[in-house]
Formats: C-alpha cells, sequence, structure tokens
C-alpha cells in the first residue's frame, strides 16, 4: 500500500517536472470547462451514432413507405418521416456517422498529404520548394466546386471514400503551407545541423526530428480543419453536389428545407440535422480552440 | 601528415536581387583560408564576429556548401563530398555554440546522446543504454540523466550532454564553434578543462573557434587570426601572444584586460601604442578594399599577411 502511494508520488513528479506535449494538451481541456463539455459531448454523440447505424437497419431506415410520407414524430417515427415515407431518426444516426466519417477522412487524408508536402518543401528549401510551392499554388486556383459538380456528374455512384477522395484533393493546401512555414523555421535550428553532422539521413531528420517538434500545431490545425471538413461536406450535400438521397447524411436531410412546405410546415425532418451540425461544428471549435491555446503558454489557463 | 588539411577554402554567398531575383553580388564570408592541423593538437580560429570562422568550421564539416578550395582529412579529400561522406562523419564532429537549440527538446537524453551510435553501430538496446550511460558518467551527469529531457538541465549540462553526443562515436576530430561562449564564466572553465581532459584520454584533435583570446590561449597550440574571411596571422600560441606583427592582432591581444594593478600603466600604454600605430599605418597592412594580405612567413611557424614588398 506504502509502495503504491510512493510510486504514485513519484509518477506525480515527473509529471510536474516535464508536462509532454499530450499532457499540456490535456491540461487545457480540462481547464476549460466549456471546451472539456464539448469533448464529452463530442465523444458521446460518436460513440452514439456510431452503435446507433450499427444496430439500425439501413434498408429499413431508406425503404420509401408511401401511405407513411411526411408523418409528424410519433412513438413509432420518433422523429416523423420524410417525403417518401423515410424515418428521419434513422437517417439522422446514419447521416451524423458519414458526415463524421466524412470529416474524420477527409481531415487525415488531407493533414497526410499536407504534412508530407510542406514538410519536404519546407526542410529542403530552395528550389525544391520552388517547385513544390508552385504545384500547391496550382492547386489553390482551381475552381473547387466546379471540379466537384463535374465530378458527381461523372460517377455514377460514389461512396464516402470516393467523396472524401475528391474533397482531399482541394484541402490539404493549407496544412501544406503552415507545415512549410513551421518546418522553414525548424530547419535553421541547431539540433538538424547536429543530426546533420551526426549522420543522420534527411528522411529520418525530417520524420524523426522536425515532425515531432510540428506536432502540437499539426494537431490545432487538424481539428481546426476537422470542423471546417464537416461543415463543407454538409454544404456540398445541401447544394445536392454531396451524397445522393439514398446515402444519407446530416445535408441532404438539410436540403429537404429548400422545399418551402417543408420549411415552414415539417421542421422535425430539417430541424435536428441542422441543430446537430450546429453542436457539432461549435464542438469541435471549442476544442480546437483550447488546444491552440495550449500551444502557446502566454495564452494557457492551465 | 596533418588530420586535417585545409586549401584555399573559399565560401561566397550570393545576393539575389532585382526583379527576377539574379545574383547581383557575393558575401565572401571565407575567402582564401589555408590551414593545418597536427593529431592531438588544438588549432585556434580567432576573430570578430562576421569574420568568416564560423563559416569556416560549418564549410569543413559540410554544413555550407564550398564554393573553391579543397579539404582534406588523413590525406583523403572530402570537399563536398555527398555519398562516402558516412566515414567522415564518423571521424569529425561538431560541437554547437547553442546549447539551448543544439539539442531537440522533445527527445530524451538517452536518445539524443545515441543518435550517432544508431546511425553507425549496430548495438542492442541494452549495450547502447550502456554505453550512454558511460558517456553521460564521462562528460560528469549522473546516469540516470537519460530518461530526462533537455530542458531539464542547465545551460553548462547542456553543452556537455553535447559533448557527450560527439564523442559517442570516438571521433578523430571535433569542431567546437565557440563552445563555451553561451556559458557563465564559472562554468566556462569547467567546460573547457573538461575538453582538455578528453583530448589527452581519447587523443583527440580539436578546430576551437572562439573570439574570446582567454580562452584560445588557454586551449589551443596553433591560432589562425581572421579578418573580414582571411587571415591576417598565424602561428604558434606564444608567437601570437608574445609577438604579434600584423595591426590587428595586435589591437587584440592589447584588448586582454589585465588583472594586475601594478601594471596598470604599463599596459594602458601598450594599448595607447597600438592605437597610436594603428591610426598611423592602418594603410600598410590593408590593400585598397581594406582586405588583407596574403601571408608571409617571418618564421618557421609564424606567418603574417604582410604586402609582398615591405
Amino acid at each position: 500500500m506504502s509502495k503504491d502511494v510512493v510510486i504514485m508520488s513519484e509518477q506525480i513528479e515527473e509529471s510536474h517536472e516535464s508536462p509532454s506535449g499530450l499532457k499540456v494538451l490535456w491540461r487545457e481541456i480540462i481547464r476549460d470547462k466549456l471546451a472539456l463539455s464539448s469533448l464529452i459531448l463530442l465523444i458521446v454523440i460518436s460513440i452514439g451514432v456510431i452503435i446507433g447505424s450499427a444496430i439500425l437497419d439501413y434498408d429499413e431506415v431508406t425503404k420509401v413507405d408511401l401511405f407513411n410520407t411526411h408523418a409528424p414524430p410519433s412513438s413509432e417515427n420518433w422523429l416523423g418521416t420524410d417525403y417518401g415515407g423515410r424515418d428521419v431518426f434513422g437517417q439522422l444516426i446514419i447521416g451524423t456517422r458519414n458526415s463524421l466519417a466524412i470529416g474524420v477522412l477527409v481531415t487525415l487524408m488531407s493533414g497526410f498529404i499536407g504534412i508530407l508536402f510542406g514538410l519536404i518543401a519546407g526542410y529542403f528549401g530552395g528550389t525544391i520548394d520552388n517547385i513544390f510551392m508552385r504545384i500547391l499554388d496550382f492547386f489553390l486556383i482551381l475552381p473547387f466546386l466546379m471540379i466537384v459538380i463535374i465530378f458527381v456528374a461523372i460517377v455514377p455512384k460514389y461512396s464516402i471514400i470516393s467523396f472524401s477522395l475528391i474533397m482531399t484533393a482541394f484541402l490539404w493546401m493549407g496544412t501544406a503551407r503552415l507545415v512549410r512555414s513551421k518546418a522553414l523555421q525548424e530547419r535553421e535550428l541547431d539540433y538538424v545541423n547536429a543530426a546533420k553532422t551526426l549522420g543522420t539521413s534527411n528522411l529520418k531528420i525530417m520524420l524523426t526530428h522536425v515532425l515531432p517538434n510540428l506536432s502540437s500545431i499539426i494537431i490545432v490545425n487538424m481539428t481546426l480543419s476537422l470542423a471546417g471538413n464537416i461543415g463543407i461536406e454538409s454544404g456540398l450535400s445541401f447544394l445536392g453536389f454531396g451524397f445522393p438521397e439514398s446515402t444519407p447524411s446530416l445535408g441532404t436531410l438539410l436540403s429537404y428545407a429548400t422545399n418551402p412546405q417543408t420549411l415552414e410546415y415539417r421542421w422535425w425532418i430539417w430541424l435536428p440535422a441542422a441543430i446537430l451540425i450546429l453542436i457539432l461544428m461549435l464542438s469541435v471549435r471549442n476544442v480546437g480552440e483550447a488546444f491552440k491555446r495550449a500551444t502557446d503558454a502566454r495564452q494557457r489557463r492551465g | 601528415m596533418p588530420i586535417l588539411k585545409v586549401e584555399n577554402l573559399k565560401v561566397h554567398f550570393p545576393i539575389k536581387g532585382g526583379i527576377f531575383g539574379r545574383t547581383v553580388d557575393y558575401v565572401k564570408a571565407v575567402d582564401g583560408v589555408s590551414l593545418e592541423i597536427e593529431k592531438g593538437t588544438t588549432y585556434g580560429l580567432v576573430g570578430e564576429s562576421g569574420s568568416g570562422k564560423t563559416t569556416t568550421g560549418r564549410a569543413i564539416i559540410g554544413l555550407n556548401k564550398i564554393t573553391s578550395g579543397k579539404v582534406y582529412f588523413e590525406g583523403k579529400e572530402v570537399t563536398n563530398l555527398r555519398r562516402s561522406r558516412a566515414s567522415f562523419h564518423r571521424d569529425v564532429q561538431m560541437i554547437f555554440q547553442d546549447p539551448y537549440s543544439s539539442l531537440n527538446p522533445k527527445k530524451r537524453v538517452l536518445d539524443i546522446v545515441a543518435e550517432p551510435l544508431r546511425n553507425f553501430e549496430k548495438m542492442s538496446r541494452s549495450e547502447e543504454k550502456k554505453r550512454v550511460e558511460e558517456l553521460l558518467e564521462l562528460v560528469g551527469l549522473s546516469p540516470e540523466s537519460i530518461v530526462k529531457y533537455p530542458h531539464q538541465f542547465s545551460g553548462g549540462q547542456r553543452q556537455r550532454i553535447g559533448i557527450a553526443r560527439a564523442i559517442a562515436l570516438k571521433p578523430k576530430l571535433i569542431i567546437a564553434d565557440e563552445p563555451v561562449s553561451a556559458l557563465d564564466v564559472s562554468v566556462q572553465a569547467q567546460v573547457l578543462n573538461f575538453m582538455q581532459e578528453i583530448q589527452k584520454e581519447l587523443d583527440l584533435t580539436f578546430l576551437f573557434i572562439s573570439h574570446d583570446l582567454g580562452v584560445i590561449r588557454h586551449m589551443c597550440n596553433q591560432i589562425g587570426i581572421m579578418y573580414r574571411g582571411r587571415f591576417v596571422e598565424e602561428g604558434l600560441t606564444e608567437d601570437i601572444f608574445n609577438n604579434p606583427q600584423h595591426i590587428y592582432t595586435k589591437r587584440l591581444v592589447a584588448a586582454i584586460p589585465n588583472i594586475d594593478p601594478s601594471k596598470r600603466e604599463e599596459s594602458l600604454q601598450f594599448r595607447k601604442e597600438v592605437d597610436h600605430e594603428y591610426k598611423q599605418s592602418y594603410a600598410n597592412y590593408f590593400d585598397e578594399d581594406g582586405l588583407a594580405y596574403n601571408l608571409q612567413p617571418i618564421s618557421e611557424t609564424h606567418f603574417v599577411a604582410l604586402p609582398e614588398k615591405g
């Protein structure tokens, strides 16, 4: 018993001496009640929709029932039905899962490409940096919306993966620029020179020396872009360039509101989705802002 | 055979200008430096800020691109080598000026000191750990330090970690770029004495870069004095301190403070003389561009940059 206490106190002392990056992030979250409740809410929603969509029968939810269209909320259909008689609550659960999955997938993929691209450009600098940045500029001036519309028209039936890929192709540039600028700063520091004189290869220096020192800003950037990506997906689906109705997402539910009748009299179809988008984006943003503060010692609260 | 031989080393940095980023001019950071270092000795490079001493060191180890000139290590040419640098990196190491930025803040001491071992020697984890602990003991840090992060150490301790990393592979030559200038004076002596100890122990050769003449005098067998990318005087420590020939060297030597109060008048007089000579005969020592002339021998070990006729 007393031994345990000693070990415990040692651990506490150690954590007091050198707070690692993750611990600092966690402390900041704990200290900021808004971020903490946002994080809990996010976790509850994510787990809820993942379990919920596993239990729900996909075919049952998307089955058209013409005898039960536009039904108001009842004990059978908790949030009523849409114009095809499909259960809105089920669509909301599956739709949230789809939207979240796309948001996370796009964030991870664009983060991966952006980090790789920015790291190479920033670490090597000079001519390589110049070439990479011109490639990036090219992607930056491509009309995102137009290409997505054409893509929707060409690909007959697309899935979460293909939709994520097309979004990723246009959303990695921000991360790349951020990582490049930080890598440019970092490579001037002596520990990079030291690693070079110690005979470490460039690849290893990039991945094991420079990247860990950029980890905090990468986490912040990816968290904040997660909120944005969920919003972009919903926006595209709302405009009709996202998922078809057979694949529900928060955006497709919201797009029913383009019908004035639905907008005015059938709140149960679009209002829950709208509120959920708001909650998700705000929560992710709150957590991201707390992370952002944690990376800057002057703004920290914890 | 000298362990390191540098022939007419030049490092020029382009100045880009104009709309298209053309190269308008060059900064001649190092402009024709030659030196030879014998095994087991310490060679001191002295000069004011911007005189090119650090650039010389960095160019030798390969951190700056060499514009022209040749570097020989143990008789083999290593100028701007790319592929076959591996063995060179094993034998030549560098100690950096700033103990704060030269250690990766995200790594533990074990990973920092073991990095060269991981690159060149195939060791098991436990062997590696044992070796790092030995190295830390050698530089006077407790073996428990291996689990700590750099920010948990003081400046002097961090510099010792840097030294432990540099000697991990038992190199033959260490380029020490102002290793003590970021440390406070009490710690400077510790680190310098320690460097002399390991020099004897491991038969090391140092290229010691500093602007502190006191430190240089304490450490070095041979000295080269740099001014605007060129040598103004080169010789054994005794040559430089007892018989300075070039006006720039004289000014440097005169500027060393003397703590003996009875000699105060004397050193003041010397300083005034040197200052007077500097004002009188500046033009005799530097060419039209204010650069030093080529080195002329005045004894077997002593070289001074004087105009050829004078």
